[in-house]
């Protein structure tokens, strides 16, 4: 796929405060790159560079290797957001709304009518159309938020948290409504605090942390670069004196944490070691209530990663 | 989309409609022992009350570019291809239009019901000097938002402003009375110049000072809207 955005060196500062530190990426034609990262991560002043609203204090942004400050307004044409607030005049109908935006990029007539029903359509919001915005609920308010985003049918979509504080109905709408926007061509970048939504519709990911990429790549690939671990959580009852400093004895455990009678134990993915770990707390007359073994999730990656929780 | 902001928020509507023609009436009523016949207190708080309101036209603006229903929906405005020029001329044209309307309204009103002399014959001449002086003050509501970033800080300021140019004026009361230091202090202010223009054109019928006032207005806006596209950076409002 060719390179539809590419990003090298970028930087920016608030004062003497730099807030992205020269980072480099790509974004592939067709492909949902879903950006994560906490509160102050960089995630929005980036998007925000990228969607030509903000300037930069070092690095490039080029779209289709054209830097998109030579002519912004044709680059901000090919572009669609989805701003993180909801950016609709709430005192006029979904279509008004609609038509006006959409005609910011130079529709008119016909195709004006065309696009317009096509995103109301698309978002689910075409029975609606007449209606006044403040009469709708959240979710059908995001849904609007996407359709004046959609409606010119840019080549790249950026959504910023696209799908906060809505209703899990309405959140499975937009969901499938990105997965499909993508199969039809249009490339997409995605910031979210919801690693479900990440998991669901990411072809890729990039982590930041304090204005630093801190991983790239695939769901799997991030994944598979910490399961070289495994955790076991053994609930247990416990002996009146427990001991359990012979299960660092056990080839393959790396460390063992016990409290409140559970056992947490991690160990080398690469070595089978179960059968022994069971064999030294039944002869310590510990008695097993429960097993389990963590799998590696999006959220444990990015705990791993920054040494926080995505939602902190 | 800004001038129907302005229409559909019925509190802007009713205040650009009945304060003029309020505070007039009131005015008038309460002053009409200290009027003669020839200039009455209804044709004299006509005028300068509506000279007073044009100054307070930057309010207006300040509300079409950053109050709450609209600042969001801008934000979309900022992302989209439309030149920064073009959003700012759109705030001001907006702001224009719906005070024009509205202050015309008034002033229809005021005639018919009070009987105020806007120039018989002349009025075309008075009309085009307020309808330049409602452009600029709109426009200057734009660039005080431009500088301030924010819509209380804009108000404030603009609000501040328009007292100081109708004081310095002498909308309020007659400058002449405070000294010779005044009197030339108030030329400073552009409501000095309007209203001058218009008591010339209104009961002198002389319409020399048209073609200076307007050039002064004309050139005035122009500045003004230069300032706001230097200050105007999207950024801010992200």
């Amino acid at each position: 796929m060719p390179t539809i955005i590419d990003v090298q060196g970028l930087t920016k500062r608030y004062g003497n405060k730099e807030v992205v530190h020269s980072i480099d990426f790509e974004v592939q034609q067709g492909e949902i790159l879903c950006i994560l990262g906490p509160n102050g991560a960089g995630k929005s002043t980036t998007i925000n560079i990228i969607s030509g609203a903000l300037s930069l204090d070092g690095g490039s942004v080029k779209y289709l290797g054209q830097n998109i400050f030579d002519d912004l307004m044709a680059y901000k044409s090919r572009l669609g957001i989805v701003p993180q607030d909801l950016a609709l005049y709430e005192d006029l109908t979904a279509e008004r709304n609609v038509l006006f935006f959409a005609s910011l990029y130079g529709l008119k007539k016909a195709a004006l009518t065309e696009a317009c029903r096509f995103a109301l359509e698309f978002t689910g919001l075409e029975d609606r159309a007449g209606d006044k915005v403040k009469t709708f609920s959240g979710g059908m308010k995001r849904r609007l938020n996407i359709a004046c985003a959609i409606a010119h049918r840019p080549k790249l979509l950026i959504m910023d948290e696209p799908t906060v504080g809505i209703d899990p109905q309405s959140r499975n709408h937009i969901l499938e409504g990105v997965k499909q926007l993508s199969r039809q061509g249009m490339t997409i970048i995605y910031t979210t605090h919801y690693m479900e939504e990440v998991e669901e519709v990411s072809t890729r990911i990039i982590i930041m942390d304090l204005g630093s990429i801190i991983a790239e790549g695939t769901k799997q690939s991030l994944k598979a670069d910490i399961e070289s671990e495994r955790h076991y959580q053994i609930s247990v009852e416990a002996p009146e004196a427990p001991d359990v400093s012979d299960l660092t004895l056990i080839k393959g455990v790396k460390a063992v944490q016990f409290a409140d009678n559970l056992l947490d134990i991690t160990t080398d993915r690469q070595i089978e070691n179960l059968d022994q770990i069971i064999s030294t707390l039944t002869a310590k007359a510990f008695r097993i209530n429960d097993i389990s073994a963590q799998t590696a999730s999006l959220e444990t990656v990015f705990l791993k990663m920054t040494g926080r929780s995505l939602r902190d | 989309m800004d001038l129907a902001n302005l229409f559909t928020n019925l509190m802007w509507v009713v205040y650009a409609l009945a304060f003029p023609f309020l505070m007039v009436l009131t005015l008038g009523f309460l002053t009409s022992g200290s009027y003669g016949d020839v200039i009455t207190s209804y044709d004299y708080y006509g005028l300068t009350m509506m000279i007073y309101l044009i100054t307070n036209v930057a309010t207006y603006s300040a509300n079409s570019f950053m109050e709450e229903r609209i600042i969001k929906p801008n934000l979309r405005i900022v992302h989209s291809p439309v030149r920064p020029w073009l959003i700012l001329f759109s705030k001001v044209a907006a702001t224009f239009v719906f005070c024009s309307v509205t202050y015309i309204v008034a002033g229809v009103i005021l005639h018919l019901v009070a009987g105020v002399n806007y120039g018989g014959d002349k009025t075309w001449a008075l009309l085009l000097i307020m309808l330049l002086a409602n452009f600029l003050f709109s426009a200057l509501g734009v660039m005080v938002c431009t500088a301030f970033k924010q819509e209380s800080s804009a108000n404030q300021l603009i609000s501040l402003l328009a007292a100081l140019f109708a004081a310095l004026g002498g909308l309020f009361f007659p400058v002449e009375g405070l000294g010779q230091a005044f009197v030339t202090l108030s030329w400073a202010s552009p409501v000095k110049w309007i209203f001058v223009a218009c008591l010339r054109i209104v009961y002198d019928g002389d319409l020399s000072v048209l073609l200076p006032t307007c050039a002064v207005l004309t050139l005035l806006s122009v500045i003004t809207l230069l300032i706001s596209i230097r200050l105007f950076k999207g950024e801010d409002y992200l």
